[in-house]
């Protein structure tokens, strides 16, 4: 090689090198994105109290925890929402009534399910899903158009429990689940 | 295949003939180690608009995010390297600014027809220094904001338009949010416009005059294709720095300064570059100030701005002799000022030790930060809710007029007249021993300057020893050692926790020597006669203990000496003396519960 080759070889050397620098870091760090995140773990939580729960009658409820934002932790903030029904009517004493729950995120592509205007069904405003107060998918005839959703609202188990005061609540196991899939998959 | 797709592209683009000049530019007089400085100054620029990108997608413009977003950056390694290398070569650039300028100065290359040239780069070098002023704040540390209130302030003493000047920086009256995000709307979108378009100028008349030939005949053999001959030492040049940079980098990082904290001694100083103005201003008073830090350099700038006309008016050799002389004051002034200003800091003890203090300041709130990551509030609730640094300063307010927090050695918080116990340890087990001792209990680190000395509990203890020898004295130094440690175990925890067994067997021991004749001891003894000794100690009786000393539980009725009730109001916080959150911060303190990483 002769000397203008050789130089030529050293500047892009430096040159490649001074590039790597800076663009390993800034690869890495722009990936920083795809490794954050702590893994989601489900919360248990005392949602509402047994007497706030009419029979067969939907009744939102708040899942309250900490929420880590980036830099900032929030101590105190909603961070679910949840659907509870009470199955059982008002002869079971209180240790045996059976609460359905189910998370109010939409399995379709996660909008806040509300109920309809009338109780009877879950409905969910963005797409137009709807579901009885199991949880099932209301079918095409009864919707009257197609039901987006790819399966059934999401059930969280819910039992009831007696604090120390001797009141009765609603205690939930709130998790998160994948959307968008036919089976239900909680979200790591 | 990839020279048919590049054929394609010059077909389309003419991009081969738009880069002709590049590629074929021709040095009449060779290449040249001096020459770098341009190039370099170039790439380094490039450098800070990647890096400067890249920590623009993380960064948080707001007096509660700003700190915590550069923390969160500096928390990754990669995040923290890249920070880094945009911070020294920020440095790097403004050496490199003042090496160029002075190659040029000396070389004469501002003659015509290269008048542009210079007044373009020349008016880059305020330009960046107001750059690197508009960045270095943006961490809203305690540094930070003592600075941007500076310069706003500099900024303000400028006659006739600098308060407005003053008052659109800061966004206000004072320093805020607003400050933040003028700053860095500054930063990242109007200054890079500026520079670019200077730099556009720059360059395009560089590569239309060529470079200057000074008053060498040109001569034939020298010349060189600036593609690889300069390009070559250029890239060399760079390698060299980017590699003293990335060293920087990695070893040292760029600083982050502790969230503001009013209670923190601090002694504000501005960046390196600016040291000497720093001194400068030294020698002005309060009104002529901005003769230093205002006039002075603008002076300068435009002598240095009207140097390719006035050197037109001299004799070329006399001119050279110029030149190298305002070079070499120019230089050695600034050199000499800054050293000045360096020396006198060093030499004040007073200044080492708040520089001190502001490190580990800084250390501790990123500490919390790693831990606990950042509050709603925002960085300087970290600091503000830590047991570690607020317990001295309330200590200090609150209980050392009477109290003292002094180790064995002395060294700790002295009480200005010592009128009560010695609080360091307060319910360790040797601390409950020395109560315990008839030799320390009437001492001044115990009862000895309260109205308890000499009284009932320490003539108690002193009757205990009475006459007891060998083996009925070491019986009884057991037995008390045993106290000690029970009632240590109890402030380990609160009451509600203990273990019943445990508490059975310690009621026994309390019993046989006779403590639970005056104290109660969880079922045993009665209150009224002296202090509880049921989680004797622990956070709850502690926080009791000092918010009303003359409960029932401590000493009540006419048993308190002198201590005031801190916070004896609970329906009306306003009335006591301290919140509830100065005083659980306190005990938190007293007790040693606070994050050690």
């Amino acid at each position: 090689m002769n000397r203008r080759g050789a130089l030529k070889w050293i500047s892009g050397l430096f040159a490649a090198a001074c590039t790597l620098v800076v663009a390993i870091p800034g690869v890495s760090f722009v990936a920083e994105a795809l490794r954050r995140g702590p893994r989601k773990k489900s919360i248990v939580q005392r949602v509402a109290r047994l007497q706030e729960l009419p029979q067969g009658r939907p009744v939102q409820a708040n899942i309250v925890g900490s929420r880590r934002d980036a830099w900032t932790v929030y101590p105190d903030e909603v961070i679910g929402r949840v659907w509870l029904v009470r199955q059982t009517d008002d002869s079971v004493p209180e240790s045996e009534h059976k609460v359905a729950a189910f998370t109010g995120v939409c399995p379709h592509l996660g909008c806040a399910i509300l109920k309809s205007s009338d109780g009877e069904n879950f409905v969910c405003p963005c797409h137009k899903a709807a579901f009885a107060l199991d949880g099932e998918p209301l079918s095409e005839d009864q919707l009257g158009h197609t039901n987006h959703t790819p399966r059934g609202m999401d059930s969280l188990t819910a039992q009831p429990v007696q604090d120390e005061a001797g009141q009765w609540w609603v205690e939930v196991e709130y998790k998160q689940f994948v959307t968008g899939l036919t089976k239900k998959v909680q979200q790591v | 295949m990839l020279r048919n797709t590049l054929e394609w592209l010059d077909d389309r683009t003419g991009y081969h003939d738009l880069m002709a000049p590049i590629r074929r530019r021709v040095l009449p007089n060779g290449p040249s180690w001096w020459y770098t400085s341009a190039t370099c100054l170039l790439w380094l620029f490039v450098v800070q608009m990647i890096t400067g990108l890249l920590l623009m997608a993380t960064y948080s413009p707001s007096t509660g995010g700003a700190w915590a977003s550069i923390h969160f950056i500096e928390q990754s390694m990669a995040g923290s390297f890249l920070r880094g290398v945009h911070y020294f070569a920020s440095h790097a650039m403004i050496v490199l600014f003042a090496v160029h300028i002075v190659r040029v100065l000396l070389s004469a290359a501002f003659r015509a027809p290269r008048e542009l040239i210079w007044i373009t780069g020349l008016l880059l070098m305020p330009l960046f220094l107001v750059w690197a002023v508009t960045g270095n704040p943006l961490s809203a540390s305690q540094k930070a904001i003592a600075q941007i209130e500076v310069e706003g302030h500099i900024v303000g003493s400028t006659p006739l338009i600098g308060p407005i000047v003053q008052r659109l920086l800061i966004g206000g009256d004072e320093v805020g949010q607003l400050t933040f995000t003028h700053l860095y709307a500054l930063h990242v979108g109007l200054l890079p416009l500026l520079v670019i378009v200077l730099l556009a100028i720059h360059i395009s008349q560089v590569y239309r005059h060529g470079l200057f030939p000074g008053s060498q005949a040109t001569s034939d053999h020298r010349a060189r294709p600036y593609w690889p001959y300069q390009t070559v030492r250029n890239m060399t040049v760079l390698g060299i720095l980017v590699a003293g940079i990335s060293w920087l980098a990695w070893r040292y990082g760029a600083p982050l300064e502790s969230p503001p904290d009013p209670s923190l001694h601090y002694m504000p100083r501005p960046e390196w570059y600016f040291r000497s103005l720093f001194e400068l201003r030294r020698y002005f008073t309060g009104d002529t100030e901005f003769i230093a830090t205002i006039v002075i350099p603008t002076v300068t700038l435009l002598v240095l701005l009207s140097i390719p006309m006035l050197d037109r008016r001299c004799w070329p050799k006399v001119s050279f002799g110029f030149r190298l002389l305002f070079a070499v004051i120019g230089l050695g002034g600034w050199a000499v000022l800054t050293f000045q200003s360096y020396a006198r800091d060093w030499q004040d003890a007073e200044y080492v030790a708040a520089e001190e203090e502001a490190k580990e300041l800084a250390a501790r709130a990123r500490a919390l930060a790693d831990k606990f990551r950042v509050p709603p509030e925002g960085p300087s609730a970290l600091l503000s809710n830590d047991p570690k640094l607020q317990g001295p300063h309330l200590f200090r307010k609150h209980c050392a007029n009477c109290h003292s927090y002094t180790d064995a050695d002395g060294a700790g918080i002295a009480a200005s007249e010592l009128s009560a116990p010695n609080l360091h340890g307060f319910a360790s087990p040797d601390w409950i021993a020395g109560m315990l001792d008839p030799q320390r209990i009437n001492s001044e680190h115990y009862f000895g300057n309260t109205a308890f000395a000499d009284g009932e509990m320490a003539s108690t203890i002193v009757d205990m020893f009475d006459g007891l020898e060998g083996e009925d004295l070491k019986e009884l130094q057991t037995q008390l050692s045993n106290v000690s440690q029970v009632l240590a175990d109890e402030a380990q925890r609160e009451v509600s926790e203990a273990d019943e067994e445990a508490v059975a067997s310690n009621a026994e021991l309390l019993t046989e020597l006779a403590c639970t004749d005056c104290h109660r001891y969880h079922e045993e003894g009665d209150l009224g006669s002296a202090p509880d000794l049921t989680g004797y100690g622990s956070r709850k009786w502690l926080i009791e203990m000092i918010a009303n000393p003359s409960g029932e539980r401590f000493y009540p009725d006419d048993r308190n000496d002198r201590m005031p009730a801190f916070a004896e109001n609970p329906h009306q916080p306003e009335a006591n003396l301290i919140s509830q959150r100065e005083l659980e911060l306190l005990v938190d303190w007293l007790r040693g519960e606070w994050y050690e990483p």
